[in-house]
């Protein structure tokens, strides 16, 4: 019987420890005993950043990049040609911006996608865009480009909200997908 | 008496597998009715936004996806949520087990018919097969419906990889364990199949 509880021991310390390492940017003990879901990207929580995103396009969550992205997408001379627009904000704007994006960026995060984001992007890379993230260019390979880039309420896999309608709330599982115009698209 | 325990196992394993299955079967549905005239003039009128050359497109398709995504509701029976639902149950149940009343271990001599009788029907031997045949069939679902998200190429600390090893794992050793009951050494065995299971859920939680 001792035995046997030695080695109950060891085993569950091998796991946790195995769990940490798969968690290792945020502290062990704060992810462990967090009983909410954090299954897929942090829902973006700070106003400003909402607002300043979405006056162009969707509010990208933050956890969609690795901090080294943000850190070359958000600075004055980046935005001024922000993929061939001119988006220049206010320094003190852009700095709560840059901040609040490094700060919860993929690599930082420990929610699910956030981490299957940063296990799949090679630590040289410094992706500038989210459609091109080995990742997200595998989760949607499948998808036909009826269904995406001839599709007119879609157009793009940057418009994620016209298919993931829980984007929002930083959700992006297969049952939350409805694509316009085909109803039946997994099928 | 064991063989027909044995069999048990198996059908529930079978059912369970079934029914997981059958998650996929509930998400085609069949229209059989026949076009009626609502019907009709609604896909009409969706058509004619084409033809509305005045619109501005881009307020066209955000007023459409907005009122798109309000009527969209995820469907709620799906292999994922299946699959869910199985491995909560699953550790769920592995809890149940452990703190079930054990019946008196034997251990000088061999029991009597009666006395293994006893202890295949108590609590503890009962939700011991339940966890391993509900783990059987979380595992069958996971496999069926998250069989896209797993990339060895990944490596180990992919949590949906470590999900899949860790579940996989747990899984086996419950069930070793209740083959290896009454004996001795199968609680350490359940112990840990049943905290793989629970950190496999954590870690995709």
């Amino acid at each position: 019987m001792r035995k046997n509880t030695s080695y109950i021991v060891i085993l569950t310390c091998v796991l946790l420890v195995n769990s940490t390492c798969a968690v290792a940017e945020e502290n062990f003990i704060g992810w462990l005993l967090d009983f909410g879901r954090t299954k897929e990207v942090r829902p973006i929580d700070n106003e400003q950043y909402q607002e300043e995103c979405k006056d162009c396009h969707f509010a990208y969550q933050p956890g969609l990049l690795p901090a080294r992205s943000w850190e070359k997408l958000l600075n004055t001379e980046a935005l001024r040609d922000h993929f061939g627009d001119n988006a220049e904000i206010d320094e003190d704007t852009l700095r709560i911006i840059h901040d609040y994006a490094v700060a919860n960026a993929a690599d930082k995060s420990y929610y699910k996608r956030s981490r299957k984001i940063t296990v799949t992007t090679p630590e040289y890379a410094e992706p500038l865009r989210i459609t091109k993230l080995h990742y997200i260019e595998r989760k949607h390979d499948e998808i036909p480009d009826k269904m995406i880039k001839d599709n007119k309420d879609v157009k793009s896999l940057s418009y994620c909200d016209n298919c993931h309608t829980q984007a929002e709330k930083g959700v992006y599982d297969n049952d939350t997908v409805s694509i316009p115009n085909y109803p039946d698209w997994d099928d | 008496m064991r063989l027909k325990f044995r069999f048990n196992n198996i059908a529930a394993i079978l059912c369970l597998a079934a029914f997981s299955a059958s998650a996929y079967a509930g998400e085609a549905t069949l229209n059989l009715e026949f076009p009626s005239p609502a019907y009709t003039a609604s896909s009409f009128s969706s058509n004619l936004q084409p033809f509305m050359l005045t619109l501005n497109e881009a307020t066209t398709t955000g007023a459409l996806s907005t009122s798109r995504k309000a009527e969209f509701e995820p469907p709620f029976f799906t292999g994922s949520n299946l699959h869910k639902y199985l491995g909560l149950g699953t550790v769920a149940l592995a809890i149940a087990t452990a703190v079930a009343p054990k019946p008196p271990e034997i251990e000088d001599r061999l029991p009597t018919p009666a006395e293994v009788s006893a202890q295949d029907s108590s609590t503890h031997a009962k939700l011991g097969r339940a966890t391993a045949a509900m783990a059987a069939a979380t595992v069958t679902s996971g496999l069926i419906s998250h069989w896209d998200d797993f990339y060895l190429e990944d490596g180990i600390f992919d949590p949906d990889n470590l999900h899949a090893l860790l579940g996989a794992a747990g899984s086996l050793a419950i069930m070793y364990a209740v083959s290896k009951a009454p004996g001795e050494g199968h609680a350490g065995k359940g112990i840990f199949g049943g905290i793989a299971m629970g950190v496999a859920v954590k870690l995709t939680w």
